[in-house]
């Protein structure tokens, strides 16, 4: 899998680099701007470009204007945008086209390990990988809506889970349930919000983010 | 002194050293309204003088005289506007001066003029506020000088009848001039022993107006100065706060800005690094068992190791930036220890007999420290002396070294500085003559 890295931080960069080497990906670039990114998309076509936000020159949001062109550009480049904080509506300017191939994570969540090459091998091959902190963030907005308080404790955590981005099987694993309790309270969660059931994982996190107010 | 009321006060009132005092102080005002009167013509009369003493005056046509006239005119008004300022701040201090030394009246100064360049002190408020009160002193006199003419020739007055006997001794018979004496209303004149006694009379009467005259000018010459000659009025001050403070929130959001920046360049990016090698060495080895790769898990852990350390250390920068822990034991220490951290030698001087308010020694330690740092970038001197003294209820903080000067008090730096120490009414005067030496001294008011 084709890699390309656009981060400022000279030992940020070179850790990643590391990591997805030694994890198996074929890192193409890496980068420290958002110029260096957008030439280096053109360059290599990979199959996802991990994106730090904040980059020079203006340090602010370049990083996400570089992410909004490359997926416009290039619709079959997953971008994994990556900050030291978390923004819903920067969450909510990505997935508003349409919510395939790409992801919003903290950096903290580098620290483990298989998650994140998880995420990023969700992103690149169409899927998406929201920060739990963002989804926190998006369900707590969302947590008047119609449906919503009627969710059992577990219903909820599975709700997360999928507004994260995660498979069924995914959120099996992260609960330790079976995939077909999973389905059940799928199943449940749907009804409970009216939501038409799909089976698509993109387009239920769409389903499920519009609904709580986060992917309008 | 007991509050006696009634005859007795009034009687001892012309008596007291204040009166005396108010007296002289009457006597100095007259002096000063005419100096004042005159300060006008003083370049038009020099001109008058020079055509006089020359000659040209008598011997010369009008039309020579008179382009000199025409040339002298507006030159006096351009001197008069160019130095009515300072001159009105000379004359104001002398007075707040001769307030405070014979009325025990304290008149706190204006504050300095910003800078020395010619629109500065042609627009210096405080300045021209002085310059009226000294057309202001014109009138003022005139009850002050009143006063002290009544004080003065009543005592004169009132000791005619001492000295009659001593000059007056002749033969019985003699046909002698009447002998004069000035009252308020005229003079009055006596040929004989008795009639002094009825000048002594008159010069009791003035001597026992007189205080109330003095007090009447002086109390109204005091609330000019207070007007005119001290800090700006209620309502420029409260503009100057009104700056002030939008300053000190622009300073405090801009540091707010400088720490996030900070934080997110540095600890923080250096903390989700090290999260993440430890993250990788964890893998490296495996959840049980053997490691399968032990020696990269090694590698990464010392990477990790010394990823904290630089994230204590940059930590630790910025913990000193925002407040340097050793300011808790007072400011002698944390001069001293900043001198220990410069690349000149710095010679440290701290003479505090208490310890000024918190936020006062955070912003003298700042400022040392930003002119310390000025001093080892642009000035190549060779020795720094850092001195800080309390005078009365101000801290003053001097940075001088010698250098090759040329520090420019409108720059960023300095005037930056300027900025924020004007948030608690500090002052700063640079004086920096190309080729040095370099002198800055900050004051700072001792409580907030």
């Amino acid at each position: 899998m084709r890699v390309v890295i656009a981060e400022d931080a000279a030992m940020m960069r070179e850790g990643l680099v590391r990591l997805l080497t030694d994890r198996g990906f074929e890192v193409c670039a890496a980068v420290a701007d958002a110029d260096a990114l957008r030439s280096a998309i053109t360059a290599h076509v990979p199959d996802v470009a991990i994106i730090d936000i904040r980059m020079p020159p203006t340090y602010t949001d370049e990083g996400l204007r570089a992410a909004i062109d490359i997926r416009r550009d290039h619709p079959d480049v997953g971008v994994l945008l990556f900050s030291q904080y978390v923004e819903t509506r920067y969450a909510t300017r990505l997935l508003a086209d349409r919510p395939t191939g790409v992801g919003y994570l903290l950096k903290d969540r580098v620290a483990d390990v298989a998650d994140f090459v998880d995420a990023l091998t969700r992103v690149a091959s169409g899927g998406t990988a929201l920060d739990p902190e963002v989804v926190g963030h998006l369900m707590r907005a969302g947590r008047d809506t119609v449906g919503v308080a009627s969710l059992t404790p577990r219903e909820r955590e599975v709700l997360a889970l999928m507004a994260e981005g995660r498979s069924n099987a995914g959120i099996a694993a992260a609960l330790v349930i079976t995939s077909g309790v999973v389905e059940k309270h799928v199943a449940n969660i749907f009804a409970k919000l009216g939501l038409p059931s799909s089976d698509s994982d993109n387009r239920r996190v769409l389903a499920v983010l519009r609904h709580v107010g986060g992917g309008g | 002194m007991t509050s006696d009321n009634g005859p007795m006060t009034a009687l001892r009132a012309p008596f007291t050293t204040l009166a005396l005092r108010r007296a002289v102080f009457c006597v100095l005002g007259v002096v000063s309204a005419a100096a004042i009167l005159s300060v006008p013509a003083i370049v038009p009369a020099l001109g008058v003088g020079i055509l006089w003493a020359t000659g040209v005056m008598s011997s010369e046509p009008a039309p020579t005289v008179a382009p000199a006239f025409l040339v002298l005119f507006p030159l006096t008004i351009a001197l008069l506007v160019v130095l009515a300022a300072p001159i009105g701040r000379a004359m104001g201090a002398v007075h707040r001066a001769l307030a405070a030394r014979l009325l025990d009246v304290r008149v706190d100064a204006p504050p300095p003029r910003p800078s020395k360049r010619i629109s500065a002190v042609v627009s210096d408020g405080p300045g021209w506020r002085a310059v009226g009160y000294g057309l202001l002193k014109v009138p003022l006199a005139i009850p002050e000088g009143y006063g002290a003419f009544c004080y003065v020739f009543g005592l004169a007055n009132l000791s005619y009848p001492v000295w009659w006997p001593l000059f007056r001794n002749h033969p019985p018979g003699t046909r002698l001039g009447p002998v004069w004496a000035l009252t308020p209303f005229g003079t009055i004149g006596t040929r004989t022993f008795a009639g002094t006694f009825l000048i002594a009379a008159a010069g009791l009467a003035m001597l026992l107006v007189a205080p109330w005259l003095m007090r009447a000018g002086t109390t109204l010459d005091v609330a000019a100065m207070r007007q005119l000659l001290g800090p700006r009025r209620l309502a420029q001050r409260v503009r100057e706060l009104q700056v002030t403070r939008a300053r000190a929130i622009d300073d405090a959001a801009a540091m707010m800005r400088r720490l996030e920046r900070d934080l997110h360049d540095g600890a923080q990016i250096r903390l989700a690094t090290l999260a993440m090698n430890l993250g990788m060495a964890t893998e490296k080895l495996g959840a049980d068992g053997p490691p399968p790769d032990l020696a990269q898990a090694r590698e990464l852990v010392a990477l990790a190791h010394r990823g904290a350390k630089d994230a204590l250390a940059d930590l630790r920068d910025l913990v000193r930036g925002i407040h340097p822990p050793v300011l808790d034991n007072g400011l002698g220490d944390a001069l001293a220890t900043l001198a220990t951290s410069s690349a000149i030698p710095v010679g440290v001087s701290v003479e505090l007999p208490d310890r000024p308010a918190p936020a006062i020694e955070t912003i003298a330690y700042f400022c040392a420290s930003e002119l310390l740092a000025n001093a080892a970038k642009h000035s190549r001197a060779t020795r720094i002396g850092l001195g800080v003294v309390r005078s009365g209820e101000r801290l003053m903080l001097t940075v001088e070294d010698d250098g090759v000067g040329g520090a420019n008090p409108d720059g960023p730096g300095l005037s930056g500085l300027a900025r924020r120490i004007a948030v608690v009414d500090g002052r700063m005067r640079v004086r920096s003559p190309t080729g040095g030496p370099t002198r800055v001294q900050i004051e700072l008011p001792t409580q907030v």
